[in-house]
């Protein structure tokens, strides 16, 4: 523990110089303002940024990345409470209470209440990350090929299942296309090039970045202009700055929300909008003033904003530990740590140990500047939802060929930028989640290399794919979800519980 | 988060689709596990049968053709009744349809055809100008005075272009396109 703390003073005082803390202030009020304008996300900010930062220092860019997403998930929430339009789907929630309190007059309020339960669901993140990262580090080095075999397919598998709920189905189908993007290229056990047809540049595979870029950017750009825009700015000039009985009546609701986003984090490729719907349903259940909820209650602010923030350090333990993106913009992130050669997995702790307490100190000094502008700045992010989205677009847009163009040099990334993004926007129009799709482009060489490998240990024998303990408990929990997400199964496990539950009190 | 709303007509159109999707992911699976069978074994390199390279990619073929034909037959069974049909044609005709159309052909022309032969600079400055002036005025509903746009779109243009251009060819030194 000593040494864990020192290690966390160290992860702060990194970033207690003058170019960090520029770096800092741009990358995190850059991120508020992305994340207020509808229709730019924090995967497409966090992806784009990676383009811009590739030149500099890994600890500096990985600042600015880390800065820029946790900025965007906040800064959603201005919109969702301004315009009744969610600035990334992270804030969906918040719309349904940040809304009719801004209606009420009470717009100043609602947006300092998101400001703070937004800090404070980041320090309970914050603080579970400090804690479970490096005990998952240290388990995760008794995982060998059928363990990761496994992780890799439990991760696509579970992020399909819940950010489908409606369908599972679809889920799963962008999960399996995402892993067959992935079998493009060279393949990692024989050097053998798959799917290619001839065309010399596939033969390095997908690269995340355009695909990121295209699936994030481009097919947000499409689905944007589609509909048109019809929104009405409610402000008022009510006090901004909370008061702190008004933060502390609900810090049961707080911290609830904040495990809630945390658990939402660590669950694979499940992100902010899921843990920000998840703790707020929670609040409701245990809420007193439950009638309230979706009218203006500040108790459904605070659990949106808590939950939906503390989602990113949650996200941040298995894509440290395992390699396994916590949400879409965590997979981007995996992609920015390689290029700046910092590899994420079990042996960070070994080689790195540091780079987790970095991650920690950028978290705790990023939660203090949104903080900060959150309060300060309202009348400027105001004139930020101003800008027409005709304006806005074709940059972000030219932005998106430049950044998919610059890290490689290379047309080929342009085409793979434009080819997702229509893919994905008609895979989005068509209602499948973008997530598993980005989860198996990512775990995609992981399964196959490691299923393969394990093969190759046991002779042909998939019998420790199930014996072994680690691996038959991953086998039992993927067995469950996928029979869970069949009707007649989950109907019938419903209404077992059901009749258990109407049994209890006579027994 | 998906979209929970469930009007009838959206339904409908949903269900035709997931019944042509489904059909074309099961014959796309197909297609992959076939490849897969008649990929190299590498037999010649010794390598273990169990590791060959289309092991892995015939497993996931093998499951979207599967989940293919699962989505297809639920959408199938749910989805008897008139209109279904021509539901989905008309999805091409909405004005969102004109709209999407728009953005992607400006796109791509943009990406595909004017990168690479004008200046990036210029490519960049033509295509933000267009896209301004056709959202602002051809598919407003509330067009704006053609002059004003076309004078302003102009000038956002040439600002983008140039400082894209000069921020990524002499800030990050990328030779771009």
């Amino acid at each position: 523990m000593p040494e864990g703390l020192s290690l966390l003073g160290h992860g702060i005082a990194h970033f207690l110089t003058w170019e960090a803390l520029f770096n800092l202030a741009w990358a995190s009020l850059l991120g508020i303002v992305i994340g207020a304008l509808p229709g730019l996300t924090a995967t497409m900010g966090v992806a784009l940024l990676v383009t811009l930062t590739y030149k500099m220092p890994p600890d500096q860019a990985i600042l600015c990345l880390m800065a820029l997403y946790v900025g965007a998930i906040y800064g959603g929430s201005r919109s969702a409470i301004l315009l009744a339009i969610p600035g990334t789907p992270a804030s969906a929630a918040t719309t349904l209470d940040g809304y009719p309190l801004a209606r009420a007059g009470k717009a100043g309020m609602a947006m300092g209440i998101a400001t703070t339960s937004s800090a404070l669901g980041t320090l309970v993140g914050i603080f579970f990350l400090a804690l479970i990262a490096p005990w998952l580090a240290e388990f995760a080095l008794r995982f060998g090929s059928y363990e990761f075999f496994w992780l890799a397919l439990f991760g696509v598998l579970i992020s399909g299942r819940l950010t489908a709920i409606e369908d599972p189905l679809k889920g799963y189908i962008a999960g399996i296309l995402g892993l067959l993007a992935a079998m493009i290229g060279m393949e990692g056990l024989h050097a053998f090039q798959r799917f290619t047809f001839g065309v010399s540049a596939l033969g390095g595979g997908i690269d995340l970045i355009p695909a990121m870029v295209g699936a994030f950017g481009f097919a947000e750009i499409l689905a944007v202009m589609k509909r048109r825009f019809t929104a009405e700015l409610v402000t008022s000039d009510d006090r901004v700055l909370p008061r702190l009985a008004d933060i502390t009546r609900y810090w049961r609701t707080t911290i609830r929300s904040g495990i809630v986003g945390t658990i939402a984090g660590i669950i694979p490729g499940v992100g902010e909008d899921i843990g920000a719907w998840a703790s707020y349903a929670a609040a409701r259940r245990a809420s007193k003033e439950r009638d309230q909820f979706g009218k203006g209650s500040i108790e459904g602010l605070v659990a949106a904003e808590t939950g939906n923030s503390a989602v990113i350090p949650g996200a941040m333990i298995p894509t440290l530990t395992l390699a396994l993106p916590g949400s879409a913009a965590a997979a981007v992130l995996i992609a920015a740590m390689f290029i700046h050669g910092i590899r994420p997995g079990p042996l960070l702790m070994t080689e790195n140990p540091a780079f987790l307490y970095q991650i920690v100190g950028i978290l705790l000094l990023t939660t203090i500047a949104i903080t900060v502008f959150g309060l300060s700045l309202t009348k400027l992010l105001v004139r930020v939802l101003l800008v027409p989205r005709e304006k806005l677009m074709p940059v972000v847009y030219v932005l998106c060929v430049v950044g998919s163009f610059a890290i490689t040099q290379r047309m080929f990334d342009v085409y793979v930028m434009i080819a997702f993004g229509l893919i994905g926007f008609v895979l989005r129009e068509m209602r499948y989640p973008m997530a598993p799709l980005v989860l198996g482009i990512v775990l995609g060489e992981l399964l196959d290399v490691n299923l393969r490998r394990g093969l190759l240990l046991s002779d042909g024998d998939v019998t420790p794919f199930f014996t072994r303990p680690i691996s038959a408990v991953l086998f039992a929990i993927i067995a469950m979800t996928i029979l869970m997400s069949l009707p007649m199964v989950s109907r019938r496990v419903t209404d077992l519980f059901k009749r258990l539950d109407s049994q209890r009190p006579a027994g | 988060m998906t979209d929970l709303s469930a009007d009838p007509q959206t339904e409908r159109r949903m269900n035709r689709i997931d019944l042509i999707t489904g059909g074309v992911f099961a014959v796309l699976g197909l297609a992959i596990v076939y490849l897969s069978w008649t990929m190299p074994r590498l037999e010649m390199r010794g390598i273990h049968p169990a590791t060959v390279p289309g092991l892995v990619p015939g497993l996931l073929g093998l499951a979207l053709a599967f989940c293919g034909v699962v989505l297809g037959l639920k959408a199938y069974r749910e989805g008897r009744g008139a209109g279904g049909w021509s539901d989905l044609l008309a999805l091409f005709r909405t004005e969102e349809a004109g709209r999407f159309c728009a953005v992607a052909g400006l796109a791509l022309v943009y990406a595909l055809v004017l990168v690479g032969r004008l200046p990036f600079w210029l490519a960049s400055a033509a295509f933000v100008f267009a896209f301004i002036v056709v959202f602002e005025t051809w598919l407003s509903p509330e067009p704006r005075s053609l002059l004003r746009s076309t004078f302003l779109a102009l000038v956002q243009g040439v600002i983008v272009g140039v400082v894209v251009t000069l921020v990524f060819q002499y800030g990050f030194l990328v030779r771009l396109p």
